[in-house]
């Protein structure tokens, strides 16, 4: 198979911060979380979810796949 | 014999070349394919005309409109006999008389099917997916093959917490009691979504489940050899190749067969759907079974902003001017200076967008002398911009001026006819009852032969037939159907090669409540027959047939 961009499935209570020390190899955790989001701008830049909700401030969903690299060149 | 054609050209769906003969059909059989000797009840000269199996349409939402018209209307007139509604997480059944009005919801959000519609065309007599058939079956002159929709899986089950988080174990297992229900009852299949929003712009339901849930559905598929469908990220190849490899492993896993729809041609982007495909056909030849779906048609929207439209879906501020306002709100907010230049400065980047729509229709004399023209034309001759003179014009005409943006991708010719040749994709997507007062979802089967194989000699005619019947029976294992064959269900589509195409698209008030609908007739189409009897004639029209079939997977 050919390479293709690295991805991975969230699960259900994961966060982009969960995620960026789960997935990067960094010790600098706000500049994974930046380029985390940067590389998943569907997600990041989703509408929020109410504040009522038990998501509210996360905008990332179990269904959702999210890249932990760049896009390759 | 009930029925013979005679003189035929016949396009078998096999993908063989076509040859002159007969067809005699009996007890809504096809019982002989060549020289029929015997006379038949009824006699269908079909001499200079292309004889077909009659055609297959899998990406439509006609759930509700099944309700009111067990035609699926127009949809046979375009020589289609069998649709599969349901696809992208929402179905009509199973559903809890408490959840009514959020599907209602979804559906006005998603499918743009009016909540009036619902209130005066449906009456709600059904809870259970068997309920459901049983309702549609007794007026259907379409087959059908429904889906059932993962986001009413979890509604069912989860009630409003399907919309806010996963599945339990124990919910899980009543997900997967439910869809084999389902599946027993005659559901083709599961469509799911991952991209789709809800009246509340919030995620559907089937958007907060995890691979996991995913997956243990999957499973009961698998036991009964039935097909999941996707709507997924088609604005962004590199999540439609993830979501390729996701389906795939999911299909080599559960032996399943998978589809995703739509698959676009980026007109900026060839490179992104030659990636797409490129990666289905390494999946498939590593024995997944992916099939993305392709639309023959380009992409229009036609728009009023009187509803909700998907052209406005990423200006946030329009977009909820639209969604949860009234007309009077609407109209105040245009009237408002400051809301009014708050809209102006989001949109403003796009005035090339704007310049370029065509204002098609409009209800007061004044602005007749305007139809037709682009606004960026419109716009000058009144000292003014693209954008301004959009609102101007839909303040002055009480919300009621209709705008078209044409040919906004997918209308690469040869590109298009490349990938709808192809033989790893599936022609379908055309969302036929959907999106109904954005474009017309009617009159796609028209379009793939007067434009790909007529004009554009992408395909033979023999090749377009075999995609849009045996290919799609195939896919889909729905059983004999697809073939003019000796033993074949007879759904037969009689049109000429020479004239058949879509017709243009036009606005109609014939949904339930006083709504309305683009659609488009058909060209060409002669004589449509559906499990024997005929369903539409070009001359006569509709006729009193009703022979549809609820049509579910082949075991």
């Amino acid at each position: 198979m050919n390479t293709v961009r690295k991805s991975i499935f969230p699960s259900a209570q994961d966060t982009w911060a969960s995620i960026a020390a789960r997935e990067l190899d960094s010790t600098n955790t706000e500049e994974s979380i930046a380029n985390l989001q940067s590389w998943n701008l569907h997600v990041f830049a989703r509408p929020p979810a109410p504040a009522d909700s038990p998501r509210a401030g996360n905008p990332i969903l179990p269904s959702d796949i999210l890249f932990i690299e760049p896009p390759l060149a | 014999m009930d029925l013979v054609i005679r003189n035929g050209n016949i396009v078998d769906g096999s993908g063989l070349p076509s040859y002159l003969g007969d067809i005699a059909i009996n007890d809504g059989r096809i019982v002989r394919v060549g020289n029929v000797a015997d006379t038949g009840t009824t006699e269908i000269d079909a001499r200079g005309k292309i004889v077909s199996p009659g055609f297959i349409d899998p990406h439509t939402h006609f759930d509700a409109q099944l309700l009111w018209d067990g035609a699926a209307k127009p949809a046979i007139e375009h020589g289609v006999t069998t649709i599969v509604p349901g696809n992208c997480s929402l179905s009509l059944a199973p559903l809890k008389a408490d959840h009514r009005m959020k599907l209602v919801g979804m559906f006005n959000q998603i499918e743009e099917m009016p909540f009036k519609a619902f209130e005066e065309g449906v009456v709600w007599d059904w809870e259970t997916f068997e309920e459901f058939v049983t309702r549609i079956k007794k007026d259907l002159t379409i087959n059908v093959a429904p889906l059932v929709g993962h986001s009413v899986l979890r509604l069912w089950v989860m009630g409003n917490e399907s919309m806010h988080r996963t599945a339990t174990a124990q919910e899980t297992q009543a997900m997967q009691a439910l869809l084999k229900e389902c599946l027993d009852a005659g559901a083709i299949g599961l469509s799911t979504s991952f991209i789709d929003m809800d009246e509340t712009l919030q995620p559907v339901p089937s958007r907060y489940a995890d691979a996991a849930e995913l997956d243990a559905l999957c499973a009961v598929l698998g036991q009964h050899n039935r097909i999941l469908q996707a709507v997924h990220e088609f604005y962004d190849n590199d999540i439609t190749v993830a979501r390729i490899d996701q389906l795939a492993d999911i299909s080599r896993k559960h032996k399943i067969t998978t589809t995703l729809s739509p698959l676009f041609v980026n007109n900026d982007n060839f490179a992104g759907v030659d990636q797409a495909i490129a990666r289905v056909v390494e999946q498939n030849e590593a024995g997944a079974r992916v099939w993305p779906q392709v639309q023959t048609r380009p992409i229009d929207i036609s728009f009023t902003f009187s509803v909700p439209s998907l052209l406005f879906i990423r200006l946030r501020t329009w977009y909820a001017v639209m969604r949860f306002g009234t007309p009077e709100t609407i109209m105040a907010a245009f009237r408002d200076e400051a809301q009014r230049k708050q809209l102006v400065a989001e949109a403003s980047n796009m005035m090339g967008l704007w310049q370029r729509l065509i204002l098609r229709q409009v209800k007061t004399e004044a602005n007749q002398q305007y139809v037709g023209k682009n606004l960026a034309e419109i716009a000058e001759l009144r000292g003014t911009d693209a954008l301004n003179v959009m609102i101007d014009l839909s303040l002055e005409e009480d919300l009621d001026a209709h705008f078209l943006s044409a040919d906004m991708g997918h209308n690469n010719d040869e590109k298009v006819g490349s990938l709808l040749r192809h033989p790893h994709v599936m022609i379908g997507a055309s969302d036929g009852g959907a999106h109904i007062l954005s474009f017309s979802t009617y009159g796609d089967t028209g379009y793939l032969f007067s434009r790909f194989v007529r004009d554009n000699h992408s395909m033979s005619i023999e090749e377009a037939v075999k995609k849009i019947t045996s290919d799609t029976a195939d896919i889909w294992a729905i059983a004999d159907r697809g073939l003019l064959k000796s033993g074949y269900i007879a759904d037969v589509t009689i049109f000429d090669a020479d004239l058949i195409d879509r017709g243009p698209e036009y606005y109609v008030q014939d949904v339930p409540g006083d709504g309305h609908r683009y659609v488009r007739d058909s060209v060409g189409v002669e004589t449509v027959i559906i499990g024997g009897a005929v369903a539409y004639t070009q001359q006569g029209g509709y006729t009193d047939e009703r022979r549809g079939e609820i049509v579910g997977g082949r075991p």
